[in-house]
């Protein structure tokens, strides 16, 4: 019946654009680093997906279609014309990017744009839109069943996206697909489960807080609170917390230091009560007036801009408190969580492979990473609040190539480095620096967590082995970055 | 199979029918076999009855089992065999070759480090004019050796023959944790092999006691030299186990590494990168120390000594010795060359990684929650996955943090009832402290939580935790009634 009733309001208004006149196919190219080779690539894969034209020659699509992209191209709906594209805003948490051409517009000139639509609300219809082969479109109409925060592209950031349940026919290879409400653009799809028939579809909410922080051409990001937080069912433990039976409460166990969280006065063991007025349940959910029930980070990414004030009523010690946060984005974490379009820093010296730790470092020890990574390093991802003191990174000796300057070391992998000749290493750019320094000796000394506890490297000879490094294909000895 | 059983009458009749014998064309070795026992007749069967603990559910007897093994007379009343064989028995018998009868033992001494053990009879009357096996030397490589016992197919005494195809120092698995020297035969040894003899020339060479399930045709058997340590370490009348200098070595091999250390390219001294606290080499070596002789024997940059001619590990010197005796070492410390020495002691943390027998588990069960302290049995019940515990197991004996925790207590089990039902995420962690006291052996947990008079809340710490674990001390009585009915335990804790 409202399918009807939606094709015929095209019919009755063609001066409105149709939603399908603003598709567009993206055909990228993405290509990561390698992560034990940090020096090269590992083979291309490419990946199709399709975009929305919005006003000023913008293509708005996920940022999973985007990510380590090297060369994205924009296709015409019938696959004949093409004009190459390139990112001008992306967020791998909200898992949306913003790709302008990076050539004369061509066919885009005869696609017409579509606007954002107002918020949906569960219960409301969307139009989840796809292009056949032969360029036609095939729309697929969905209830929105829930709303829900959502991680649909980087792990552990979730965003407001519509659960919205169709029976949809799958064309193409990809689940980059725009949902429309009213012909006018009200989400964008990132799975589709065909067995339960449920889509994510990212919200509105979260698109349009994107495109006006993209819209000054610099893009800033979603904030965040910087606090990491547990459910407060457990009746023995809120017994203990003297959290009262009417109140919800969720315990924080860490505040990332620098963040909006600590600024405010934030600390481990408070029990927030309310942000923004919102009383917090028990188990992190707030009742959002008109979406139903919602997880609370939506209060902190969800409406209010960076740099807004966010009220937090907590429970310290049995007391209540207020606490004011100003919203910020996130401070750097000691171990980054993704590192996209980012080329991973890292130093050969001889022979000695440093790397940064990172998330994807230890994801790379396949399927079973949480148990198969080294421990010392796994242990820094768990708790990092006990390396955090003097490192803006953790540095880690991640492999030892064989040269005449590592003779005796072939075993070692996976220390964490601490000192280089004395001085402490923050991050990857430090422990370069310290290297530049040549000892009176002309050895360096590089301290450990482990066993050795001590490596000694020959300068003179790790020179050597570094200039034969390059000779025998080895591009780069080295990838750094300004410390901030 | 007429042959086989002519064979085999003199020997299984026994003398039970000599007048028979006497009629016949009697074989000409049949008198000498009846009179004069051969080594065969002090090769015995040995039964066992097993209770092994359930480390899942310490508070039950266990699971009862049994087997059998081979063992063989060296001595007065002295049978010697595999600890495998006679670990956490309940019951031993021991059975003579060519009669059914079974006699009672028990054991007396048992080494889990090097699989062996000496059992006893309680009569050894029905024993007695068997010859005692003599325990000879090492055997060449390819020379031809016999394994004798009672492996599984058949009732009666099996002999098989191989060469010695490999001397290796290797693992042993019955601890899951030591290695020492090993000899690989071609002979089959099977399973009721284990504890037998393995003779050349009329002497033992070895004891047989595992095979390898990847590959055919292979056995391993204690050599002699593990076996007279062994005998020699009982010779006090107790076992103190395998001695270990408590040290870390690293190779010099690195040329930056030894210019820093002041050596010369010579290729001699190994790096002593950690030093066991509290081990016998606490206090004497150091972190940085470079060991250039052990017992007058001159150490390669890999670790390594000749002894008569072998190239062996150095820890091969410590091997050899016992409990209190003393090991010479040369050592180069900061350029400067000292002598020292340091007297072996036994170090029981070590034993958190081996598996251990004959001993009852120790828990504390308080309103639901199971506390057991770790070692590798508790590790071999349980899947932990928990990456502190995993760590702090890991550092264990290297980083010294058994000064701190002689028991790494977990909590292993959180039984479901109305008080536990939030408390399950916590199993598997290490517990860190109790009412802001922290934790260092079972006992002191058990105590802290079940004092005279405990707080509103008990506060457990884990660590690792995102928050603790909270139980009102008002709800603990009934709850521990409740819960211990529910689940079938009968003792709130085993402490010793």
């Amino acid at each position: 019946m409202k399918k009807i009733l939606a094709l015929t309001l095209v019919l009755l208004q063609p001066l409105l654009a149709a939603p399908e006149d603003s598709l567009v196919r993206i055909n990228s190219t993405i290509q990561t680093f390698s992560a034990s080779q940090p020096w090269e690539k590992s083979p291309p894969r490419s990946r199709r997906g399709l975009g929305t034209l919005l006003p000023g020659n913008r293509i708005l699509t996920t940022a999973a279609m985007a990510a380590d992209s090297i060369y994205i191209e924009l296709q015409s709906a019938d696959s004949t014309k093409t004009v190459p594209a390139k990112v001008s805003a992306i967020d791998y948490e909200a898992n949306l990017a913003l790709l302008v051409p990076d050539a004369d517009p061509g066919f885009l000139k005869e696609l017409k744009s579509v606007e954002l639509a107002t918020p949906a609300k569960p219960g409301d219809e969307v139009n989840l839109l796809q292009l056949e082969t032969n360029g036609e479109p095939l729309g697929t109409i969905g209830t929105i069943r829930s709303m829900e925060l959502l991680s649909t592209f980087v792990n552990g950031r979730y965003f407001l996206c519509y659960t919205v349940k169709a029976s949809m026919q799958t064309s193409g290879n990809s689940f980059t697909l725009p949902a429309f409400r009213e012909d006018k653009l009200t989400g964008i799809l990132t799975s589709y489960d065909s067995k339960d028939q449920i889509s994510d579809v990212i919200s509105v909410d979260i698109i349009s807080a994107f495109l006006k922080d993209a819209s000054d051409g610099t893009y800033v990001g979603f904030p965040s609170l910087g606090v990491g937080t547990t459910t407060t069912e457990d009746p023995h433990f809120r017994g203990w917390l003297k959290l009262p039976e009417d109140k919800g409460g969720l315990y924080v166990t860490r505040t990332l230091p620098g963040g909006a969280g600590d600024k405010a006065g934030l600390k481990k063991g408070d029990v927030i009560l309310s942000v923004s007025g919102f009383p917090i349940d028990r188990r992190g959910y707030f009742k959002h007036p008109e979406y139903g029930t919602l997880y609370w980070p939506h209060l902190v990414r969800g409406g209010p801009a960076m740099g807004a004030q966010v009220p937090i009523e907590i429970l310290r010690n049995g007391k209540p408190r207020k606490l004011k946060g100003i919203l910020k984005k996130a401070p750097l974490p000691l171990v980054p969580t993704h590192g996209h379009d980012e080329a991973p820093p890292f130093l050969i010296k001889g022979g000695l492979v440093f790397q940064e730790l990172s998330k994807p470092y230890l994801e790379a020890f396949g399927k079973d990473w949480a148990t198969r990574a080294p421990l010392n390093l796994l242990d820094v991802l768990n708790n990092p609040e006990d390396y955090e003191e003097g490192r803006h990174r953790v540095v880690v000796l991640t492999r030892v190539i064989a040269t005449e300057a590592t003779i005796g070391y072939d075993r070692l992998g996976s220390q964490i480095i601490k000192s280089i000749n004395g001085n402490p290493v923050a991050g990857l750019p430090e422990l370069a620096a310290a290297l530049e320094k040549t000892p009176a000796s002309g050895i360096h000394i590089i301290e450990t967590d482990e066993e050795p506890y001590q490596i000694f490297l020959d300068e003179f000879l790790s020179d050597q082995v570094d200039r034969d490094f390059l000779k025998r294909g080895l591009p780069i000895l080295k990838r750094l970055y300004k410390v901030k | 199979m007429r042959i086989i059983t002519r064979v085999l009458l003199p020997l299984a009749v026994c003398g039970a029918l000599p007048a028979q014998l006497k009629e016949q064309p009697a074989p000409l070795a049949t008198p000498s076999i009846i009179q004069k026992p051969t080594l065969y007749d002090s090769v015995v069967k040995i039964e066992v009855a097993t209770q092994v603990p359930d480390y899942r559910t310490p508070w039950n007897s266990g699971r009862f089992s049994g087997g059998t093994g081979t063992g063989f007379i060296i001595g007065p009343n002295q049978i010697l065999t595999n600890a495998h064989v006679v670990s956490d028995n309940r019951r031993l018998l021991v059975t003579r070759r060519g009669s059914s009868q079974k006699h009672v033992a028990r054991v007396r001494h048992v080494a889990h480090d090097c699989d062996l053990a000496l059992i006893e009879l309680q009569d050894i009357k029905p024993f007695e004019g068997l010859p005692y096996l003599e325990i000879g030397g090492m055997p060449k490589l390819e020379s031809r050796v016999s394994a004798i016992g009672y492996p599984v197919g058949g009732e009666r005494l099996s002999v098989t023959q191989g060469v010695v195809s490999r001397i290796d120092f290797s693992s042993y698995s019955h601890s899951r944790a030591d290695s020492h020297l090993v000899i690989q035969i071609d002979a089959a040894i099977n399973p009721g092999n284990s504890g037998g003899p393995v003779i050349q020339d009329g002497k033992v060479v070895g004891v047989a006691f595992q095979g390898n399930a990847q590959a055919d045709n292979v056995g391993y058997i204690i050599p002699t030299p593990v076996v007279k340590r062994f005998l020699t370490d009982i010779g006090d009348g107790k076992y103190d186990h395998y001695m270990d200098l408590g040290i870390s070595p690293f190779p010099l091999f690195n040329p930056a590494m030894r210019r820093a250390y002041n050596l010369p390219e010579n290729g001699k001294g190994v790096l002593v990168a950690n030093v066991v606290p509290a081990g016998p080499a606490d206090g004497i070596l150091e972190r940085g120390d470079v060991l250039l002789s052990i017992d007058g024997n001159e150490i390669d940059s890999a670790g390594n000594i000749r002894i008569a001619g072998e190239f062996v590990d150095m820890n091969e010197i410590v091997e050899r010795k016992f409990s209190g005796d003393k090991i010479a070492l040369t050592l180069i410390r900061k350029g400067k060359k000292f002598e020292k020495e340091l007297a072996l002691k036994k170090f029981p943390h070590s034993r958190i990684y081996s598996i251990q027998y004959e001993i009852i588990p120790r828990y504390s069960f308080f309103a639901g929650l199971v506390f057991q302290p770790l070692d590798l049995n508790l590790f071999a019940s349980y899947k932990f996955n928990n990456r502190r515990l995993r760590q702090i197991y890991a550092d264990y004996v290297s980083k010294g943090l058994f000064k701190d925790m002689e028991d790494v207590v977990v909590l292993t089990r959180v039984e479901n009832d109305r008080l536990t039902t939030h408390m399950g995420d916590f199993s598997g962690m290490v517990v860190q402290e109790i009412n802001g006291t922290k934790i260092k052996n079972l006992r002191q947990l058990h105590e802290l939580l079940n004092a005279p008079d405990p707080p509103e809340y008990h506060v457990i710490r884990f660590n690792g935790a995102n928050r603790p674990l909270i139980i009102p001390s008002s709800e603990v009585t009934a709850a521990q009634k409740r819960i211990m009915a529910q689940v079938g335990v009968t003792k709130a804790a085993q402490l010793d």
